[in-house]
């Protein structure tokens, strides 16, 4: 760990030796140790130490970005001269990026002890005891079990210094017990209240089951989403619909449609970077605090979230979603939530007369139509038949093609219980959601061997 | 000149960082073997990766990124360690060492099988890919030319909502060394550039892609192949296709038949043949991630997997490919391996321990990893159809209705990657053999070994296409591979095909 003194003064340092209209910097060290194991082996563990810094220098209505993974004094000299020549020969640009005045944020509140020092023998032994209760219960285990921290820096020469310090642990457990699979994952700063055990009965209760999947008719039917499905697609609503680019590009479903109802009354999204109980983080890539941003309020369309660059453009202030200075997509949500209901998952499948309990979805896509936020995606493991209130039996793998205007417009219930949802092993963002019953879902296909 | 001062940026990087990083695998070998493990590789890599944007008839973004460090791996007791960093220092390789030491020692308390390795010859070796113009020593100036002027072509109507083009240029050194006594050297250079175009009319939003979507024109190549893609001429067809596609239909919905071109064709080899043959997905080990897949080794020389007419080879040897090298990240020198031979399914994507752990004598030789700091996995080289005979017209012929689908637009599969949907850019109706009218929104799905075993011909050589897909996922933490897919049209009757709604 750099530490915040080293890594603020060290790009601060560069901040002013750097000689142009505005420089901004930011700078993001992280470290991972993963093991990923399957069938009761560990076939893959590593430590990864890595950091990453991008220089942005405005010079005479000219921007240039350059990048390095090193934080030697060499490095960064050699980056700031590669910046500097790019934004010496591009053209002058209509919209320049502002730089954020005077931000000072030093977190580390995030920052957990016992998972930074999480030891390579330590998670060993709790694989181990996990892979013996596996074997006891007649089942075999697959996944991966992370550990980490990330330290992330902005610097400007309007004077912003940003840091923020914190850890992450993350499993996410496959059991398989003949044809079936269950799947659980879980997420946490403090490796400590990350509940493996809790995560592998979660896991085996999918997987533990007597009868074989069964094949189900397609159509529409009544589905119960669980946290993990409901990230699945509503990570793909930001993608698709939450930034002001595709807003301003009039790709987004919400253009030409804030103020109207798009969603049923009961849907309220959000993106919020200072949620605790999250991977929150508190300011963006350009030193912007991050602002709470209401994208759906009781089924209305409220809004997109801003950088600096499209902040300007629309008249508004960055609400703390700009992006690394490469990134061309424009600013993009990376905490978003779903606010809860009051209803329990049990509720739910009890007031379910036919329909399908779904844990999450495999390999959506969500760009068929995105005016439509039509996706496809597939059911994986735990999905069960519901009939007459009650789980009755797995089924096979579906096909869904679906509007989410659509789906989201027929709500029956929001529950109350709210999962945090992440790719420890990766880079920001988070998704807290709670599970939804839906109306009707569309399913088109299913898989056959 | 910026671009003089590329070169001289680049240059500085092969005299001074490629000698330091001799000297620091050198010196982390010694360390790993006095700390006795039972095999190790070192893995020294230095990257350059330049950028250029255009936006609306403006340069959105211009970067250029820099990576190096090491990445050590080592065995021990049969378990793996990997510790990647960026240290360059003498201390810094020798903490690394320690730390995959220490994970490699803490995995053997869960692991009991051992983990033997197919042979490999050692050899001390220098590759480098081909090319005729180095892209960094291209001005900028000129890239920057280039890429306004394909942008403002794509610029008109009120209905185009974004216009992008873009170049990437990447530099990449390699240094591979391990306890076997392998000193393997590598520099590969791609280029690459292309456009998008977007329209929207009321709720229908349109894409058109050239040379093809998802930063798909990319080879292993110089400036050269940047210049022959015509990006100027292909904008303006874009454009209109786009505007086009705004007030076409969509297809009937109903079994027919389908011609993929070779730059759809590009995304059912990835999804559908590239990620089911690799052989640690087929045993288990993403089953966290991604999935598993269908193709398991029991079905290894046994499973009818497309009809005659389906001959795929993984090719790492085939120029301009982003998938070819001269040797792997274990030192296996680049193979052609066909992993379906006529339909039938005879080899797997492979590395030395998984090879081994089926019986094989070799390894595939598709060990690969996206930079120094993750582990190698097993990935695709260059998954490529074989071309068969025939003209497009000639496939055409005979054809009483069907479509003609161009242009990755979505991508979905299933666990086991069997049940595949996909929507295109564009579609062309097939009547009486021939062409027709512009279709929009064409969505066609399939079960795979049953969408290839309807594969009733493939093209000619002489239309056969070489495309990169360069950001291909897999692992924890995800690793996004450059890979390669070379096909010609492919024609299969009896697909289901809808409009996507």
């Amino acid at each position: 760990m750099f530490g915040s003194a080293r890594l603020l003064s060290a790009i601060s340092a560069l901040v002013k030796r750097t000689k142009a209209d505005g420089v901004s910097v930011s700078a993001h060290a992280k470290t991972r140790r993963v093991f990923r194991f399957a069938y009761d082996a560990i076939h893959q563990d590593l430590v990864q130490e890595s950091i990453g810094v991008a220089v942005q220098v405005i010079r005479r209505g000219r921007v240039g970005v350059a990048r390095t993974e090193t934080l030697t004094p060499r490095g960064l000299r050699r980056c700031a001269e590669a910046a500097m020549d790019i934004a010496a020969h591009a053209p002058t640009r209509d919209a320049l990026p502002a730089l954020p005045a005077r931000h000072r944020i030093a977190s580390t509140r995030d920052w957990v002890a016992a998972t930074s020092s999480t030891s390579a023998a330590q998670a060993v032994g709790s694989l181990k005891r996990l892979f013996q209760i596996c074997q006891g219960a007649g089942a075999l285990l697959a996944g991966s079990f992370v550990s980490g921290e990330d330290e992330f820096a902005v610097a400007n020469s309007a004077g912003t210094a940003c840091y923020a310090a914190s850890t992450v642990a993350g499993a996410k457990l496959v059991t398989m017990f003949g044809a079936l699979s269950g799947y659980a994952s879980g997420v946490h700063r403090d490796v400590r209240r990350l509940d493996l055990d809790m995560l592998l009965k979660r896991s085996l209760t999918q997987s533990l089951h007597a009868r074989e999947p069964a094949a189900v008719p397609l159509g529409a039917y009544e589905v119960i989403l669980e946290p993990e499905a409901v990230a699945e697609l509503v990570t793909w609503l930001g993608d698709i619909a939450f930034g002001a680019k595709s807003l301003e590009e009039r790709t987004s479903f919400l253009a030409g449609r804030l103020g109207e109802r798009v969603m049923d009354a009961a849907i309220t999204i959000y993106d919020d970077g200072n949620e605790p109980d999250t991977l929150r983080v508190p300011f963006d890539f350009e030193g912007t605090p991050k602002r709470k941003t209401v994208l759906i309020g009781r089924g209305m369309a409220a809004g997109v979230v801003y950088d600096s660059v499209y902040g300007a453009r629309f008249g508004r202030p960055s609400t703390g979603h700009g992006m690394p200075p490469d990134e061309v997509e424009g600013p993009l949500p990376l905490h978003l939530a779903m606010a809860p209901g009051r209803r329990r998952v049990a509720e739910m499948v009890r007031a379910c007369r036919r329909g399908l309990l779904i844990p999450r979805f495999h390999y959506v896509n969500g760009l068929l139509n995105p005016r439509e936020a039509l996706m496809t995606g597939l059911t994986r493991e735990g999905a069960f038949l519901i009939e007459r209130g009650k789980l009755t039996k797995p089924v096979k793998t579906l096909r869904f093609t679906q509007s989410l205007l659509g789906a989201f417009s027929r709500v029956k219930g929001v529950s109350r219980e709210r999962r945090l949802v992440a790719e420890p092993s990766q880079e920001m963002g988070c998704a807290l959601m709670p599970a939804l019953h839906l109306a009707a879902f569309n399913f088109t296909g299913r898989s056959e061997s | 000149m910026s671009g003089a001062r590329s070169v001289w940026y680049s240059e500085r990087l092969r005299m001074s960082d490629q000698s330091q990083a001799r000297t620091l695998a050198a010196e982390a070998l010694r360390y790993l073997k006095r700390r006795g493990v039972d095999y190790a590789d070192v893995r020294c890599e230095h990257l350059l990766h330049e950028s250029l944007v255009a936006e609306q008839g403006r340069i959105a973004s211009i970067s250029l990124s820099e990576s190096a460090g090491i990445g050590i791996r080592v065995l021990v007791k049969g378990s793996w360690g990997f510790a990647g960093t960026p240290h360059l220092t003498a201390a810094g390789v020798r903490r690394a060492g320690a730390q995959a030491i220490e994970l490699a020692k803490a995995a053997s308390l869960v692991n009991r099988a051992p983990r033997p390795l197919a042979p490999v010859e050692p050899v001390k070796a220098r590759h480098a890919s081909r090319w005729t113009v180095d892209p960094f020593a291209v001005p900028r100036a000129q890239k920057i030319d280039h890429l306004l002027w394909a942008n403002t072509t794509l610029l008109g109507p009120d209905a185009i909502k974004r216009a992008t083009t873009h170049m990437d240029f990447y530099k990449r050194w390699k240094l591979f060394r391990s306890t076997e006594g392998a000193a393997i050297e590598q520099e590969l250079i791609e280029s690459g550039a292309g456009l998008e175009v977007v329209a929207q009319r009321g709720a229908d939003v349109q894409t058109r892609s050239f040379p093809n979507s998802h930063h798909g024109a990319l080879s292993q190549a110089g400036f050269e192949y940047v210049k022959q893609l015509d990006l100027v001429g292909g904008a303006a067809t874009a454009r209109e296709e786009a505007m086009q596609l705004l007030a076409a239909e969509p297809p009937r919905a109903g079994e027919t038949t389908l011609i993929l071109d070779p730059t759809q064709a590009v995304m059912q080899l990835h999804e559908s043949c590239g990620h089911p043959a690799e052989l640690d997905r087929a045993l288990g080990q993403e089953l966290s991630y991604a999935g598993g897949s269908f193709m398991t080794p029991e079905h290894l020389g046994r499973l009818q997997y497309g009809s005659r007419h389906v001959t795929i080879v993984a090719d790492a040897t085939v120029p301009g490919g982003v998938g070819s090298f001269g040797f792997d990240d274990e030192g296996v020198p680049a193979r052609r391996v066909a992993l379906i031979t006529e339909g039938r399914f005879t080899a797997y994507l492979s590395s030395r321990e998984s090879a081994a752990r089926i019986g094989l004598a070799a390894s595939g030789g598709a060990m690969r990893a996206e930079s120094w700091n993750v582990p190698p996995l097993v990935r695709m080289t260059n998954v490529n159809l074989e071309p068969g005979e025939g003209t497009l017209e000639e496939l055409l012929r005979g054809v009483a209705h069907g479509y003609l689908l161009s242009t990755n637009k979505s991508w979905s599969i299933d666990d086991r990657r069997l049940n595949f949907q996909f929507t295109t850019e564009a579609g062309w109706e097939i009547e009486r053999g021939k062409l027709g009218r512009l279709v929009k929104n064409p969505l066609y799905t399939g079960i795979t070994p049953q969408f290839w075993g309807r594969c009733t011909a493939v093209g000619r050589r002489e239309d056969w296409r070489l495309w990169g897909v360069p950001n291909c996922a897999k692992g924890e933490p995800m690793q996004l591979m450059h890979v390669g897919h070379g096909s010609s049209y492919a024609r299969f009757d009896g697909v289901a095909v809808a409009p996507a709604k």
